[in-house]
């Protein structure tokens, strides 16, 4: 990818920058100008992340221009590429919703709202690092960043308890992640002597016990961001613990960013004819999606069970990720461009899941079963977003959570793990059960309690529900949507 | 890349503007347009629930208006041919998922079986739409459900796609679940529950079949339109398993009947009769269609399991029935003693047999759907569901005895009624194969038409009680959609060959669809 270094740079840290720099403002401005309204905080967090969406559009054209594949700068440590491109784009998608979102918060944060806009553009800064890294030095300041900014998202809401019980939480599963990665990269480094993932593949050897061990550690801990066991609690005590606005914030942003490191990191560097951590990634997978389906239930409430489902999508993610070889004829098996379809549909349905929550908590009705009976009739505009989040979490149709289902198995099996496939199709039939007896009781189980007056903010009211309806969207759209997925994959082959 | 690539048949007007022929997409869709109608609307006061009402019954007789097109459409081709086999004038297709390895379309088209199931489903679910104007529970809710089931399930019918038909499978268990909360007793949750995951289970196995089948025939398309399908090793025979084991669980037949036969006793009238009329149909589709219709030499190598699959559940259905004393459960029974002839029908792997199978599934819909119905009016008017603490019915309601008997009578198979041409294809095509089997399901048979004719005396005849004194007649409205399906009996009792060379058409493109 030959290209002038000094353009390459600032073509593939453009959004980056942009991202930082916009969040430091914000940050400063909020800390010296105590009186600003939150809606100047949230136009300009929203300012920030559609300037680096187009900032990544501009980088392509950029690409398109010079050679048509991707810029490397800092030594080929970091590249800007199709895939950089949709990585991003998803990413500042995920950070915008979370930030038209955060009205419902507003009450909880108080005056750490401009701190709380901050964090998200430095956890999509964090996570555009992780989209254009090639090389394992990058990998752990992107992941990094990403890591500190949700717990600390988390951590704003210190108000109550359980939320910091949950930061806490969050920060020793992330710490333990981190350990896990550093491990797996050093074991992998020693015994290839790169730290450039692009070499790492041609010096690997498939006999090398210690490599695998290497690549199955880095895996376990690049698995923690998309909920995967076994460091899937932090997911499920901030599902559980944090306000709705906040939580669909930090687990969209952490199965976006996941899915997107995962790809890069074990696909584009060490790629799938390197064996050992395929296989590792479809049992961590059928695990991820099997463990979490099971629960759910029993789930005694409605953040536990989004949680769940939060958590089996991030097992689909892992089971995407073995069908990303080659399949039958020499085909590509698809998993990639399921995964990348996958994280677009997986972020709205958690975000529309969330916002229900959210709308849940201002309205005053209780996130347990009793609380949701009747909803249809107290809070309709609830019941239709908990609904359509959850059908969607589940994959039932005609939401594109049910396609992506399809593709992710469909690719499994090209890629000769049919007995993932099995779990991924078994663990959504499971939710599926445990999610209908939820919109059952939502729509049909009608109690004599009032009808409930609408306090949620009109415009986190409106983004949650273009959410839930984007997954009937997702599926008529799905033709463009897997073209640009496929194009973005293409350049991982 | 072009994302509406087109491959549809098209029409050619006077004007000699051509445009694509829409039927079957209109046919799907329409019922679920008025659903989302009906979905917006508000339901406080009476007219707003009647308009709503309105809704229901305009989007299910949309949905038969094109059924019926089709159908006719099809039969007027059948002469030449081309009527009862894919790829006639009904075919629609687009591109839909290109840019995955293994590709996917928009791709309707309707063979023999699924044109005698669409006439069944729309035409019970237009019935239905009729029969829910009396009820004030849950309107809107009913409404709604009931087209988005019946969208589901023609979708099913005309998926010439495994996403496609894979999404209408899924889309019906919705539905039916929330359905049976609303409108079942106390553990409605319960038996809701238990058919969800049942139904869950079998969309699972067609989710890996399809898989399976895209992925090994080499093909890498998910389209359904290239049959008989040829897998490498034994994965002709796994995706053949898969298939039927999904075939099975939704057709309710023993011993995987509990959970459909739960949903029916625990239903309401509207809802039984979709319940046990649709969905074991749209089970005996996929088995006919899907299951025998990509594999016929793996099928014809299993048959013998399907005759002692078919011979365990009449026989058990037709003692479950003897044996039940509630009027709803006893209909259910019965229904499961048709399933055990579809089951002959495939075990007989002949032409004429599956020819039978098609007639079969067009009267069992019709006749279970008109039991049903009139079941739940009896239980609304003597407000009791046993059988022995019922009787005399005939002397206060003589109309409603009447398509009773008529009834019981298509469903035992007697001539110049619905059930016979059926009932005679199966036996005719499977007798030579299977003797022993053919004469127990026959005996079988007998004793389900036995069982319904003695409820109907232990229902109607005897003297007149005090108790129903007040039980009225068949209304208008009533006698409007009973009439309906009554009326279809004895039509297609009269003039079976109406549907005759549509279904053999059918029947030879499905074992022998090379040929055709």
């Amino acid at each position: 990818m030959p290209a002038p270094n000094g353009m390459a740079v600032f073509a593939t840290m453009l959004p980056t920058t942009l991202l930082v720099a916009l969040a430091a403002v914000g940050g400063l401005l909020g800390w010296l100008r105590p009186g600003l309204p939150p809606s100047f905080h949230r136009w300009l967090g929203a300012l920030a992340l559609v300037g680096a969406a187009a900032a990544a559009l501009v980088v392509l054209r950029g690409v398109a221009l010079a050679n048509g594949v991707g810029l490397a700068a800092y030594a080929g440590g970091v590249v800007a590429d199709r895939f950089s491109t949709f990585a991003v784009l998803l990413l500042c998608g995920t950070g915008l919703l979370a930030i038209l979102t955060s009205g419902a918060a507003e009450e909880r944060l108080g005056p750490r709202l401009p701190a709380y806009h901050a964090l998200i553009l430095t956890a999509t800064a964090g996570g555009a690092i992780l989209a254009v890294q090639v090389e394992m030095g990058m990998l752990v300041v992107g992941l990094g960043i990403v890591v500190i900014s949700l717990v600390g998202i988390v951590a704003m809401e210190k108000t109550a308890e359980a939320p910091g019980v949950a930061a806490f939480r969050s920060l020793v599963s992330a710490g333990v992640a981190l350990a896990l990665m550093l491990y797996g990269l050093a074991i992998v480094y020693g015994a290839t002597g790169s730290t450039d993932l692009a070499a790492v593949r041609g010096q690997f050897l498939h006999s090398a016990p210690l490599e695998g061990l290497g690549l199955a550690l880095t895996l376990l801990g690049l698995a923690y961001l998309v909920g995967a066991p076994p460091l899937h609690h932090w997911m499920l005590q901030v599902a559980s613990a944090s306000s709705g606005a906040v939580a669909g914030a930090v687990v969209s942003i952490a199965v976006a960013a996941g899915g997107i490191a995962l790809v890069r990191v074990m696909v584009s560097g060490f790629s799938a004819t390197m064996h050992p951590w395929v296989v590792v990634a479809g049992v961590l997978g059928a695990v991820a999606c099997l463990y979490p389906a099971l629960l759910s239930l029993v789930a005694g409430s409605v953040r536990r069970l989004i949680g769940f489902g939060a958590c089996l999508q991030g097992g689909l993610v892992l089971s995407a990720l073995v069908g990303s070889g080659r399949g039958g004829g020499l085909k590509p098996a698809g998993g990639v461009i399921a995964l990348l379809f996958g994280l677009v549909v997986f972020v709205l349905a958690i975000q529309a899941s969330f916002q229900a929550v959210a709308r849940l908590e201002e309205d005053g009705i209780g996130g347990g079963l009793a609380g949701v009976r009747g909803l249809a009739r107290r809070s309709p505009m609830a019941a239709v977003l908990l609904s359509l989040g959850l059908a969607g979490l589940a994959g039932l149709p005609p939401l594109a959570g049910f396609l992506v289902r399809i593709l992710v198995a469909s690719s499994a099996v090209a890629g000769g793990y049919a007995w993932v496939a099995v779990a991924g199709v078994a663990a959504s039939a499971i939710y599926a059960v445990a999610v209908l007896r939820w919109i059952g009781a939502a729509y049909v189980e009608d109690d004599e309690l009032p009808v409930v007056p609408h306090r949620t903010p009109r415009l986190a009211s409106v983004v949650g529900l273009a959410c839930a309806l984007f997954g009937v969207v997702a599926m008529l759209l799905a033709g463009p949507l897997l073209y640009a997925a496929d194009g973005a994959a293409s350049v991982l082959r | 890349m072009n994302f509406l690539a087109q491959t549809t048949s098209t029409t050619t007007t006077t004007t000699g503007v051509t445009f694509p022929t829409l039927v079957l997409t209109a046919m799907v869709w329409s019922a679920v347009v008025f659903a989302l109608a009906a979905l917006l609307m508000p339901n406080q006061t009476q007219d707003q629930l009647r308009r709503i009402k309105s809704l229901g019954s305009t989007g299910a007789g949309a949905a038969l208006f094109f059924a019926i097109w089709a159908v006719e459409t099809q039969v007027s081709d059948a002469a030449g041919g081309t009527g009862g086999i894919p790829g006639g004038d009904l075919v629609e297709q687009h591109s839909w998922l290109s840019s995955f390895p293994i590709a996917s379309s928009y791709h309707l088209d309707a063979d023999g079986v699924a044109l005698s199931v669409i006439l069944v489903v729309s035409v019970v679910f237009f019935c239905a739409a009729l029969a829910a104007w009396r009820n004030q529970r849950h309107v809107k809710l009913l409404t709604v459900c009931l087209l988005t089931l019946e969208t589901a399930s023609l979708g099913i019918l005309v998926s010439y796609d495994w996403v496609l038909f894979l999404l209408f499978w899924t889309l019906a268990i919705v539905p039916v679940y929330v359905l049976a909360r609303a409108f079942g007793p106390g553990h409605g949750t319960r038996v809701a529950t238990r058919y969800a995951a049942t139904s869950l289970v079998s969309a699972g196995l067609l989710l890996l079949a399809a898989v399976l089948i895209a992925f090994q025939a080499g093909a890498h398309s998910f389209d359904m339109g290239v049959t008989p399908v040829s897998l490498p090793g034994d994965g002709e025979t796994v995706a053949f398993w898969l298939i039927t084991a999904a075939s099975l669980l939704a057709m309710a037949v023993v011993p995987l009947h509990g959970a459909l036969l739960d949903l029916e006793e625990d239903s309401t009238g509207v809802l039984s009769a979709i319940f046990a009329a649709v969905l074991p149909s749209l089970g005996a589709y996929t088995l006919v269609h899907v299951a025998v219709g990509f594999f016929p030499t793996t099928s014809g190598s299993f048959s013998l399991f399907f005759a002692v699959l078919a011979v365990v559940t009449v026989v058990w259905g037709g003692l479950a029935a003897l044996r039940t004393d509630d009027l709803r459960r006893l209909i259910g029974h019965v229904g499961t003693v048709f399933m055990g002839l579809v089951l002959l029908g495939v075990a007989g792997h002949t032409s004429i047999a599956i020819t039978g199978i098609m007639f079969l599934l067009l009267a069992r819909g019709l006749v279970i759907g008109v039991l049903m119905l009139l079941a739940s009016l009896i239980q609304e008017r003597t407000r009791r569901v046993r059988i022995s603490q019922l009787g005399g019915l005939a002397w206060q309601a003589p109309f409603l005895s009447a398509f009773w008997l008529l009834a019981t009578l298509a469903a035992a198979g007697v001539p110049l009624l619905a059930g016979f041409a059926g009932d005679f294809f199966i036996f005719t095509g499977s007798f030579p194969a299977h003797r022993w089997a053919s004469t127990v399901v026959l005996a079988g048979t007998l004793l389900a038409s036995g069982v319904l004719v003695w409820t109907a005396q232990r229902v109607f005849l005897g003297a007149s009680r005090d108790t129903f004194e007040r039980a009225r007649d068949l209304g208008p409205l009533e006698l409007t959609y009973i009439g309906i399906l009554v009326g279809l009996i004895v039509l297609i009792g009269v003039v079976p060959g109406h549907f005759a060379e549509l279904f053999q058409n059918g029947a030879g493109y499905i074992l022998f669809p090379g040929v055709a």
